[in-house]
């Protein structure tokens, strides 16, 4: 009964195919291409950026009619694809890791709806500290969430699966999840076969769902029949439990119907899926159960102990709900000593498919002995070689020498480390009088003394040139005393504390990406407790530090700290772009700007809409401190830091914005950084300016002196990702953007007029 | 394609290649390439993965494919651990990555230096195989290309893949620079020194295994870092400047302090008491930033630099 999954077969299939060199993301963009959706939330996240990214481009080239829809967050993201399905269109969406558990309130909510849709996911560990490589910790979280979940060990099986999957949400009225290894398979090239017509595709899975949705014939309604009115997602109360007897049924309905799918797609594609991929000897011993890339590469140890005269049976299970219990215990046959392999764990307590199977074989009265492991988190790979070593445990286990391995559940790659590993101290704590120069005084600002500031922050790993320490060291050098950081995800977090080295001389935390703002609240809200208890004697300036992403992402929270006037200071380096990902659109870039996500195209002309203005934004909470800064104006910078640290000092919350530069993604010179930003200031593409509760003053008036430029001059100097704009074919656009740009210009100048604005 | 034969082939049927640069390099790019022509032209298979994580410009990354005949089953994920051919983008690499673990026994190492193969094979402690020196840095210099093309011009010709095959699709690929992409391959076979070494000098050494002295058991709680003993300052960041770093003129320098105003990296450029003294080439990443803004005075700029990348 070996069932050769995901493995070239040399059958016959119905439709013609073709060879097609991608990796595993550029795999489930063409799936969702070939399938037709209506359309695509997006939020990026490594590793599963790439979909969105080619979806986005294939929209740009006229390839896809679909609806892309870049969300502010995953939540977002997954509430837009809610709102298709519930119109009764078709939607797909991909994530990884804590992008995943940021969609986890709407997860249950769509399967509980019975909206069929797909999520591709790109596996990734979730975690703090924050590490973005794999793991199945993101995928274990989804396990009862309602949601159909097929894996996908190779990149052919991303593609196979991603057509599998949505035929069968749509057929049960349930969404479903296609996993597949982040890095390993999402970002590994290979050779696979796509369907040559979209048509093949589209019988298999069926048409667009509206109609028949519209007029009820598939068990699902749309929102938008007018002429039969219903309510989704009412209030219920104890019939509660009636609707997830239904979810349950369900899922049986999708166990009766799988084999009949798979069979199908065999002889549409002439690969063979089903519950479990079992491989090697049934009869045999010992046994690893694995998923994904772990139980592709095991294949190759199986093979290798067979020559050797030592047969091992594996066993992959390819769908995880339903769980097929059934099929796994039939995999495993005659096995006595199973190693099952996890790339997650659930701390004090078995892990979650050795006990899953552990039920299964109990109910099925079969004592074999089950061994847990855990292995491959966060960058740890797993080879042949290692499924070697897991065999030989089954083999010896627990006959070891080491404690710790002759536990039933432990970890594979781990290491305990060096106790008499006693580093030698190399850093001298900062004091805040060698942080303090008197500064203020008279609102003076002389250069040459700045440099007697010490640096809060040694070495980093960022780009050379890069804007982010630029910015963030100058605004440094105007701020006084002993500084705590508070960092969201992005580059300006992942260059600085690679572990075990910390680029900080000052206490440092990083939370979760777009969390900074709230973290800070609660860390000021305690130094105003302690300080008041006399427990904590230093002086204290939080200073949270953020993307402009972040503050897409998080500008709720941003919106509430202002609001509560919480006494930090929020440093924003906006570099237009999520840069860290991979330069996605964010919504601080400017119109007609390229990103890896707002591509240019026939249909399409870069980013859609105008560049985000968060101090005008921000303004309506009435805040004490917004600012504008850039590098290019050294003194304006210093002063607006000494006055952010003046309004914290006084209770108040400061937001601090400032012009930041990425050579990479802009694909400009290193050196061109300071003109640039001065540029982007002259054009007012950034004006610097300050509002003071509500009063606005400009502290760089572009007017004077004759520096206003037109926005062609900055964008000349951007570098290479906004050179398009310089065309004659993008010159409609970009007096659009000068248009804007000036409006926004003279409103901020007549607000700076009036005395109340 | 008929005829064609890989050079090697370890025991899963794998011709395994890596290629360890620094962010920016090109490697990828160079990889990737490398991958359609062996996969579309020769008709092989295989497989093309990186070693992704959050690399900027500068930081060591790598990046690995692997040939095989069609037919061979492609189970194997991540970037392989014992290559049979090693790229080497920046021979000052190689002693701090340790690019020499795992090499499998008769390897070939393309490595970009002005060095002779018999110092390299020493840096390398090659246990044996072929060194095959380039100077890329100079080469794509010349001709105006990426340091990326010499390499991939001497790993296809190692590869033994057709000459024309390769550049028909380097100019296919970059057709506006297919001019200089094809003179720096060129170049560099027509420059390139190699030498074989037997079983003689090196042992044979495993691949790499990372474990650092911090483990489960001695982690600060919550995998926090004590700053005191593990700041970055005794990090040398000449490998992500390539050693180029601005010259220092400190009779033309007035303290203005605008070059502290854009230094990206803040540290570089080392101030005494109000004064400005110097560079820290351990720091500096050679952005040239300060160059940019450093005010010209009656004797010339006080900070500058010639423009030219020399291989450190």
């Amino acid at each position: 009964m070996t069932v050769l999954a995901s493995e070239p077969t040399r059958k016959t299939s119905t439709a013609t195919q073709k060879s097609y060199l991608c990796n595993g993301n550029e795999a489930v963009a063409r799936a969702i291409l070939d399938i037709g959706y209506d359309a695509e939330g997006y939020y990026p996240i490594t590793p599963s950026s790439d979909v969105g990214e080619a979806i986005s481009k294939a929209y740009a080239d006229g390839e896809t009619d679909l609806a892309f829809i870049v969300g502010t967050s995953e939540l977002a993201a997954l509430g837009i694809c809610t709102g298709v399905a519930v119109a009764g269109g078709r939607a797909v969406d991909v994530t990884s890791s804590q992008g995943l558990l940021l969609k986890a309130e709407q997860m249950p909510a769509i399967s509980g709806l019975g909206l069929p849709m797909v999520l591709n996911l790109a596996t990734r560990d979730v975690n703090a500290p924050l590490n973005i490589k794999n793991g199945h910790s993101d995928l274990y979280a989804t396990l009862g969430w309602g949601w159909l979940i097929f894996m996908a060990p190779t990149v052919q099986a991303a593609y196979d699966m991603n057509i599998v999957a949505i035929r069968v949400a749509e057929a049960v009225n349930l969404p479903a999840i296609v996993a597949y290894d982040g890095f390993y398979t999402s970002h590994a090239n290979r050779r696979i076969s796509v369907f040559a017509n979209r048509d093949d595709v589209q019988r298999f899975v069926g048409p667009a769902p509206f109609v028949k949705t519209l007029r009820g014939e598939n068990g699902r309604f749309s929102l938008l029949d007018v002429q039969h009115p219903r309510t989704f997602g009412p209030y219920m109360n104890d019939d509660l439990i009636n609707s997830k007897v239904q979810m349950d049924l369900k899922f049986e309905r999708a166990r009766a119907m799988l084999p009949e799918v798979f069979a199908e797609f065999e002889r549409l594609s002439g690969r063979r899926y089903g519950f479990v991929e079992q491989y090697g000897d049934r009869e045999a011993e010992r046994c690893l159960v694995a998923l994904n890339t772990a139980g592709e590469a095991a294949k190759d140890a199986v093979d290798a102990l067979a020559e050797k005269g030592e047969p091992v049976n594996l066993v992959v299970p390819m769908v995880l709900r339903p769980w097929p219990e059934e099929e796994v215990v039939k995999a495993i046959g005659d096995a006595k000593r199973i190693v099952v392999a996890e790339r997650a764990s659930q701390y004090g307590a078995g892990n979650y498919l050795a006990n899953e199977i552990g039920a299964g074989l109990q109910r099925h009265k079969n004592s074999a002995t089950i061994i847990q492991r855990t292995y491959g988190i966060g960058g740890l790979n797993f080879t042949s070689d290692d499924a070697l070593a897991m065999y030989e445990l089954a083999k010896v286990w627990p006959k070891l020498s080491d404690p710790n391995e002759r536990q039933v559940k432990w970890y594979y790659g781990a290491w305990p480390g060096d106790e008499s590993y006693k580093p030698d101290q190399t850093l001298v704590p900062l004091t805040a009088e060698q942080c303090t120069l008197n500064a203020g005084k008279d609102g003076k600002v002389n250069l040459r003394d700045l440099s007697l500031m010490p640096n809060r922050f040694d070495k980093h790993s960022a780009c050379p040139g890069c804007g982010i320490f630029t910015t963030l060291n100058l605004f440094l050098r105007g701020i006084d005393g002993q500084v705590v950081f508070l960092f969201n995800t992005g580059c300006g977090m992942v260059v600085t504390t690679g572990y075990p080295l910390t680029s900080f001389k000052v206490p440092y935390f990083h939370n979760l990406f777009h969390n900074a703002s709230s973290t800070a609240t609660g860390v000021v809200e305690m130094v105003k407790r302690f300080k008041a208890r006399g427990e904590l004697p230093e002086d204290v300036t939080v200073i949270a530090v953020t993307g402009d992403g972040g503050n897409d992402i998080g500008m709720d929270q941003v919106i509430g700290c202002a609001l509560r006037n919480d006494p930090f200071i929020l440093f924003e380096y906006d570099n237009k772009g999520y840069m860290n990902t991979g330069s996605q659109l964010c919504y601080t870039g400017f119109k007609a700007q390229r990103n890896s996500n707002a591509h240019l195209g026939p249909r399409q002309k870069g980013k859609m809409t105008h560049h985000k203005d968060i101090i005008e934004i921000l303004r309506g909470t009435f805040a004490p401190y917004l600012a504008t800064v850039s590098e290019s104006h050294a003194t304006d910078m210093i002063r607006k830091a000494r006055k952010a640290q003046q309004t914290v000092r006084e209770g108040g919350f400061a937001f601090v914005k400032a012009i930041s530069v990425c050579p990479l993604n802009w694909g400009m010179d290193e050196h061109v950084g300071p003109s640039a930003v001065e540029a982007i200031v002259n054009a007012c593409l950034h004006p610097l300016y300050e509002v003071e509760h509500g009063i606005t003053r400009i502290t760089v008036d572009a007017d004077k002196g004759g520096r206003k430029i037109p926005v062609t001059e900055a964008f000349r100097k951007m570098g290479g990702a906004y050179r398009h704009l310089l065309t004659p074919e993008f010159e409609p656009l970009v007096r659009e953007v000068q248009e804007e740009v000036d409006r926004r210009w003279q409103r901020l100048k007549a607000m700076a007029e009036h005395d109340l604005l | 394609m008929v005829g064609y034969e890989l050079p090697f082939r370890d025991e899963l049927g794998f011709c395994n290649v890596l290629m360890s640069a620094l962010g920016g390099d090109g490697a990828n790019m160079a990889a990737k390439l490398l991958f359609k022509v062996g996969c579309e032209e020769l008709g092989l298979d295989g497989g093309y993965d990186a070693k992704y994580g959050s690399e900027k410009k500068g930081t060591p990354t790598d990046v690995s494919v692997r040939f095989c005949e069609p037919g061979t089953l492609v189970r194997q994920v991540g970037p392989t651990t014992r290559p049979h051919i090693l790229v080497v983008s920046h021979a000052d690499l190689i002693r701090p990555l340790e690019l020499n673990r795992g090499l499998r026994a008769g390897a070939t190492c393309i490595v970009n230096t002005v060095k002779a193969p018999g110092a390299i094979r020493d840096e390398l402690c090659l246990h044996s195989g072929k060194i095959v020196c380039v100077d890329a840095t100079r080469i794509a210099f010349e001709t105006k290309s990426r340091l990326n093309m010499p390499l991939l011009g001497v790993l296809a010709h190692e590869l033994r893949f057709p000459d024309e095959a390769m550049r028909a699709r380097i100019a296919r690929q970059w057709p506006r620079v297919a001019e200089a992409n094809l003179a720096a391959c060129s170049g560099a076979l027509t420059s390139m020194t190699a030498m074989e070494f037997g079983e003689d000098s090196y042992p044979f050494l495993p691949p790499l295994v990372t474990r650092g002295p911090i483990g489960w058991r001695n982690m600060l709680n919550g995998g926090t870092i004590d700053a005191l003993t593990h700041t970055t300052a005794g990090r040398d960041n000449r490998l992500a400047g390539r050693g180029k770093v601005p010259e220092f003129h400190p009779e033309s320098c007035t303290s203005c302090g605008i070059c502290l105003t854009v230094c990206s990296d803040p540290g570089g450029l080392l101030w005494r008491e109000g004064r400005m003294v110097g560079i820290d080439d351990r720091f500096c990443k050679g952005c040239m930033r300060c160059v940019e803004v450093c005010p010209e005075t009656k004797k010339g700029k006080a900070l500058t630099w010639v423009g030219v990348e020399v291989e450190s």
